[in-house]
């Protein structure tokens, strides 16, 4: 199973071979844009026209392959850190105590002695820390 | 005029080009839009990939701190996440619950069976988590094995309807993906997770009550609630079991035959798009998910005795039902007590006998 028998395409290549072309694109775009206006200067409308057609959907279609979603620079899916803390309470003198959840921690557990008094602190509970707000 | 010439040849050649470019694009435009969608589930293949392994190594480490076994259970490990269930026959429908149930008690007591060995020195409580946590690597295994077959019948077929089928429901799958990414943390360590706050709530409601064993992995204690004789029932924590709800209310129910007034289910229950984390809703039927069992098994005994249900649902996103709990969650539990305390006050009269029942995952909550 660890042995991956299917060799996954690299990224690398093809992002190099999709800047090639639109560098390619823009530049033909850039030389018919140009002829356009020349043939506007020459009062020759209709060629100018379509000229100026293919030079903007050409740029057009850079933008788009410029600001389309990329999957490939999406996040990388990482598991996620949780800031998990533990809520302590004294039933006897009502002391609250909050520290990090440790490995063995479970709500109504009550085997931690109270710091203040005699008894017996009671996990009442166990949460992650609030989120921060979203950007 | 004679300016004119050289430029169009540069202009037969743009639009040559501009034509040509039109004609491919007539033509291959779905081959194009297939290959597209074949890279993006590539690079969602790939991650799945890392969170498939890091499933695999956290299971690995978890089982030789907490179980320190005597051999390696890489191998174990690697068996088990090829686990698979084969679901009854379902044409003739008739007892087909019967038969999922007992396939399913089977499948519990092979993984009890495989962790003991795998993990010989945790505790009970433990090895409840490692369970979950072995379950949640599995899944994560299953994900990934299914894209990656699309991913490849697609490559191989190029056929965009395959592709297509896949990549419609990419991100949901992301979604479930990355929830069970979560639930290694929770259960690695023993946290209460979302899916905990039916168990919160009835532990909340026990307040320390005195409990005894209903059902398997099933705890059942007793309280007295504005001159209402309530019974609560939960699964035994603070491992990670869901236990059987169905069978523990079905116990109790024949117990008091024909004096229960009402049953009260308390879960956790997936919110839509827009909803607050941690809303609680009230409804009739039996709140619980899961394959179906222990909901037919409670529906039954409710209609066999003649009780209503009632239901409290707590709402939350799929990424929060196996994470670590998160304090608007955590909050709503208490709001989920006053609901109930609400529901008993409002249909049933002093000396009836209520039957709560909380469901959910109880990994990290006692009672
Ligand atoms: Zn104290």
């Amino acid at each position: 199973m660890s042995g991956e028998t299917t060799p996954i395409v690299g990224g690398a290549t093809q992002s190099w071979i999709t800047l090639a072309a639109m560098i390619i694109v823009g530049a033909l775009a850039l030389v018919s844009l140009y002829m356009g206006f020349q043939a506007y200067g020459n009062e020759e409308i209709e060629i100018a026209f379509m000229y100026m057609i293919i030079g903007t959907s050409g740029f057009i279609a850079i933008g788009y392959a410029f600001f389309r979603p990329k999957p490939t620079s999406m996040d990388p899916l990482k598991p996620k850190k949780f800031d998990v803390i533990t809520t302590l309470e004294c039933p006897q003198c009502n002391l609250k105590r909050v520290r990090a959840f440790q490995r063995g921690d479970y709500i109504y557990k009550n085997d931690e002695p109270c710091t203040r008094c005699e008894g017996k602190m009671i996990i009442t509970s166990i949460h992650t820390r609030k989120e921060e707000k979203k950007k | 005029m004679s300016l004119l010439q050289p430029d169009n040849e540069i202009g037969m050649i743009l639009q040559t080009l501009f034509s040509f470019a039109f004609i491919v694009y007539l033509f291959y435009a779905q081959r194009i839009q297939a290959m597209t969608m074949l890279r993006q589930i590539e690079t969602t293949l790939r991650k799945i990939k890392v969170l498939r392994d890091e499933g695999k190594t956290t299971a690995i480490e978890t089982i030789n701190e907490i179980g320190k076994p005597e051999r390696d259970p890489t191998p174990m490990v690697e068996r088990f996440m090829e686990h698979f269930m084969i679901e009854p026959m379902s044409m003739d429908p008739a007892g087909v619950v019967g038969k999922l149930g007992s396939i399913l008690n089977v499948r519990e007591f092979t993984f009890e069976k495989e962790v003991e060995v795998m993990a010989p020195n945790a505790e009970p409580s433990e090895r409840n988590n490692i369970e979950n946590l072995l379950e949640a690597s599995l899944a994560l295994n299953i994900f990934y094995k299914v894209i990656r077959h699309y991913y490849l019948l697609g490559k191989k077929t190029m056929n965009i309807y395959i592709i297509m089928q896949i990549h419609m429901i990419l991100p949901l799958i992301l979604q479930q993906i990355e929830a069970y990414s979560s639930a290694l943390t929770a259960f690695k360590d023993g946290m209460p997770i979302g899916d905990g706050v039916g168990a919160i709530v009835a532990a909340k409601l026990l307040n320390g009550a005195e409990t005894r064993e209903v059902a398997k992995e099933m705890v059942a204690g007793e309280i007295e609630y504005e001159g209402r004789r309530v019974i609560i029932t939960k699964a035994r924590g603070p491992g990670g079991s869901v236990g059987k709800p169905g069978d523990a209310v079905t116990n109790l129910l024949n117990e008091n035959k024909g004096n229960v007034t009402m049953l009260i289910t308390v879960d956790a229950a997936g919110k839509l798009e827009g909803e607050q984390v941690g809303d609680i809703a009230e409804g009739v039927g039996a709140a619980i998910g899961g394959p179906g069992v222990e909901k037919y098994k409670i529906e039954q005994a409710a209609t066999e005795h003649n009780i209503p249900m009632y239901a409290v649902a707590i709402k939350q996103g799929i990424e929060h039902v196996v994470a670590p709990l998160v304090e608007p969650l955590f909050e709503a539990t208490d709001k989920a007590v006053s609901s109930v305390k609400g529901l008993i006050l409002d249909y049933s009269k002093e000396g009836d006998t209520v039957v709560v029942a909380g469901i959910g995952n109880t990994v990290g909550v006692a009672q």
